[in-house]
């Protein structure tokens, strides 16, 4: 239930930030220099916007955490694969993305951090109730 | 044959045999029980509420943008590229004597927290040794560095509001003094609006003019003399004499000090 939380809270600041890759608004910072992250060339991979792949992985990981309180999905081995194969891609690219921000760009955006530690969240929550289905048989 | 206990945890969930259940859950695991029910219910009203919170602000991000009529980021415009064209819309605040030899121009941008340092701590140095002795006037460009500073457009705009009723220059100190204020909100205008009204300004001639494109033009080709002098950051200093070309110096008075020597030195 955490995890489907975190996952709804991490597509909207995909969203955010996604509304900001495409010129719809300007980015509220704080601090660090969000428009240097997301106007460097790692904002994009190919010609698909990082915040739309966020988008689509939140938004995975919501749909799985959904179907993984059903009833019927409550034990499904599958579903704890999915969300550990998702969880851990998912951390590893945000601490990419985190490294990126530190050492090539030189410049922090608050939004992205903020990803991060989501994603590192829903990690950290996802990781008992994966164990526990995925050790079963 | 063991024997059947059913159990009803969901509504609408086929009942589930002890046996089932124990190798469904293993023996030392909880089964959803009834309580898991209220939980699930709980959960659906926290992930409601945290959708409708996100709706409602990338919503009212998206919505103010595209509703406002005020103009935040640099306007389309043709011919800039002619620098007598540009010329004729290009153009600084001037403070002091217009007819005084040295021009001290500065490029800024009112969110660059650097040139919020040479506003308060270097500006008055050279206003009383420079500018109020007639020895040199000081010229303000525009260059909001709209990549990186959301608010600096606007900012610079509101500035030339604020010299339409002749307080540019009080209204630049308080953009500056309250940087740190209204360059992390969302919307700055109410900011801008009260500084406006602390200042004595027409509240309603002000909000007016934030709330229209007026002056986005001046704003525009003032940055587009900026990158045609190639000028990549803020504040930029220049000093020149008459209609000499522009000397960069350093933005420190020490800097200027030495730049207006030069220039009166023939250097």
């Amino acid at each position: 239930m955490v995890v489907a939380v975190l996952s709804l809270m991490g597509i909207f600041v995909a969203l955010y930030l996604l509304a900001h890759s495409v010129g719809l608004i300007p980015l509220i910072c704080g601090v660090g220099s969000c428009s240097t992250v997301q106007s460097s060339q790692w904002a994009k991979v190919g010609q698909v916007p990082v915040p739309l792949i966020g988008v689509a992985g939140y938004g995975s990981l919501l749909v799985l955490a959904i179907l993984g309180i059903q009833p019927s999905w409550h034990d499904s081995r599958k579903i704890g694969l999915l969300m550990l194969g998702l969880t851990t891609v998912g951390v590893a690219y945000t601490a990419f993305l985190t490294y990126l921000e530190a050492a090539v760009i030189h410049a922090w955006c608050v939004w992205c951090v903020t990803s991060a530690a989501l994603m590192t969240l829903i990690f950290l929550a996802s990781l008992p109730e994966i164990g526990r289905v995925v050790q079963r048989r | 044959m063991g024997t059947r206990v059913w159990s009803f945890h969901e509504p609408g969930v086929r009942p589930v045999s002890k046996k089932n259940r124990q190798r469904k859950y293993g023996s030392g695991e909880e089964a959803p029980t009834a309580s898991s029910g209220t939980e699930t219910t709980k959960f659906y009203w926290i992930l409601g509420a945290v959708a409708v919170l996100g709706v409602g602000i990338v919503g009212y991000s998206v919505g103010a943008k595209a509703l406002s009529p005020t103009v935040s980021e640099p306007i389309e415009m043709d011919g800039l590229d002619d620098p007598a064209e540009l010329m004729q819309v290009a153009r600084g605040v001037v403070k002091g004597d217009p007819a005084a030899p040295i021009s001290i121009i500065e490029f800024a941008d009112f969110q660059c927290p650097g040139c919020g340092g040479f506003a308060t701590q270097v500006k008055p140095l050279l206003d009383a040794e420079f500018v109020d002795t007639g020895k040199a006037k000081f010229v303000y460009y525009d260059f909001p560095l709209v990549s990186m500073h959301v608010h600096a457009f606007l900012a610079a705009r509101a500035g030339h509001c604020a010299e339409d009723q002749d307080k540019f220059w009080p209204y630049h100190d308080m953009l500056y003094r309250s940087q740190s204020r209204w360059s992390t909100v969302q919307n700055p205008a109410g900011f801008f609006e009260d500084y406006a009204e602390d200042l004595g300004l027409d509240e309603d001639e002000f909000s007016a003019c934030l709330k229209s494109d007026r002056h986005a033009d001046v704003v525009t080709a003032n940055m587009q003399l900026g990158y045609q002098l190639q000028i990549q950051g803020t504040p930029t200093i220049m000093v020149t004499q008459g209609q000499g070309v522009g000397r960069r110096v350093t933005a420190t008075l020490e800097g200027i000090r030495e730049g207006i020597a030069l220039l009166q030195s023939g250097g």
